[in-house]
């Protein structure tokens, strides 16, 4: 098992899909620092992806820093893994931009949106916003 | 990087069809490379040509290096070819069939044996004619695994498995992705997406194109622009392929996606665009619409 969920997307880069999923679950507590990384033989049989391209995926987050390598261990997730609040919120982005193009698209406005939002919220949190 | 397949001009003719028909197809050492193609494009005749079962081509085809027509015994301990109507000794037990193959290879790994036959969970002492579709494939594919080959030619190998046995095969042949090249046909696009490398369009026994999957898909994408009016102008931009209309939406597929330039592109054609959406495309549908745009144009 590898510590973190990715339902592949075809067509869009399976190299960037998996550098986000993997940034998010650090981000989000999923992975914690110190936490071996899947190696690359691992990451590739888990989701099924060319073993370059899980290798590619490594290389990438250890030039980032996000991952180190440790001797004997193999990639770990560095400190500090949590982000600040911005570098976290950042990592909506992308479900934030779909959001944005489907209420545009239906003609709803910002405060249209950001009163379903809160609703939601408050759903979630069993009616306390 | 060398190359570990190399046709050029190849031909091979069945009577009056050219089943393979001018064939210039480079896969270079190391890549993972899905050969896509509809039934009867040619793509079986080809990976036989290759390995010298077929024989009677015209023009140049290599194996590692050899010209097809001289492949024998010493480059097949090298190559693993496994195919979806192989012939197999149906009276043999799958111990039978692993000790049979063994002496053949100089280089078979006892230990490898026993990892695929681990992986694959094989029942050694069942004949061959008594194995369902899936234990035979994966028959076939330990005793290729084996022996570690440099090359490993797949045809069809998923057609009628269930998904489970896809993905058991699909983890074995990832295991050695990294010390073979590996050159799959296969319709099930899905299953070969995501760990090809390459991947090369046949029809008509003609390669369309072979190139990166990432560029591949990167260079597709299915568009949807809302217009006022959903007139088609007579001439549409010949990269976009399978133009429809449908209320005030108009629909077609981009092959040289580029970002920026389809906006514009997109505007000087359909003056009255509001809305203009990109969906990245896989490998399944980039299929079918190139297939069908074939079809069209035929």
């Amino acid at each position: 098992m590898i510590p973190f969920r990715l339902v592949l997307q075809p067509g869009e880069s399976i190299y960037e899909q998996v550098v986000y999923a993997a940034k998010r679950a650090m981000m989000s507590g999923q992975m914690r620092p110190g936490d071996p990384f899947p190696s690359v033989r691992a990451l590739s049989k888990a989701l099924k992806i060319n073993p370059n391209t899980a290798h590619k995926v490594q290389q990438q987050l250890l030039a980032e820093g996000v991952l180190e390598m440790r001797p004997g261990v193999g990639a770990v997730v560095a400190k500090p893994p949590n982000g600040t609040r911005a570098e976290r919120s950042q990592l909506l982005e992308e479900e934030l931009e779909r959001l944005v193009v489907e209420a545009k698209k239906m003609g709803l406005d910002v405060a249209d949106v950001q009163k379903a939002v809160a609703q939601h919220w408050a759903k979630l949190n069993g009616g306390k916003s | 990087m060398s190359d570990a397949i190399e046709t050029s001009g190849l031909r091979m003719r069945f009577g009056k069809h050219a089943a393979v028909d001018g064939l210039d197809l480079k896969i270079s050492a190391g890549s993972v490379y899905a050969l896509i193609g509809s039934n009867g494009a040619g793509k079986s005749t080809t990976l036989k040509v290759l390995t010298n079962i077929q024989k009677g081509y015209e023009g140049h085809a290599a194996l590692l290096g050899v010209e097809s027509r001289r492949v024998g015994a010493k480059e097949l301990e090298r190559v693993a070819y496994v195919s979806e109507s192989q012939e197999m000794p149906e009276g043999m037990t799958v111990a039978e069939l692993l000790a049979f193959w063994r002496p053949f290879y100089r280089r078979w790994d006892a230990a490898r044996e026993k990892e695929l036959l681990d992986l694959f969970r094989l029942p050694l002492d069942r004949k061959l004619k008594h194995l369902s579709r899936g234990m035979r494939m994966k028959a076939a594919l330990a005793s290729s695994l084996a022996y570690h080959p440099e090359l490993i030619i797949l045809d069809e190998p998923f057609t009628g498995l269930d998904p489970l046995v896809r993905d058991e095969l699909v983890e074995a042949l990832l295991d050695h992705a990294s010390e073979a090249t590996i050159l799959i046909s296969s319709h099930d696009l899905a299953e070969i997406e995501s760990f090809a490398s390459h991947v090369g369009f046949l029809e008509e026994g003609k390669l369309r194109f072979s190139e990166e999957m990432s560029g591949l898909s990167q260079r597709f994408r299915e568009v949807e622009v809302t217009v006022d009016q959903a007139d088609l102008p007579s001439a549409l931009p010949k990269h976009w392929l399978l133009p429809q209309t449908a209320s005030a939406v108009v629909r077609f597929v981009e092959t040289q996606f580029d970002g920026a330039g389809l906006e514009a592109e997109v505007h000087s054609v359909f003056p009255s665009a509001r809305h203009i959406e990109t969906r990245p495309m896989p490998l399944r549908s980039i299929f079918v619409a190139l297939a069908k745009a074939g079809r069209e144009a035929a």
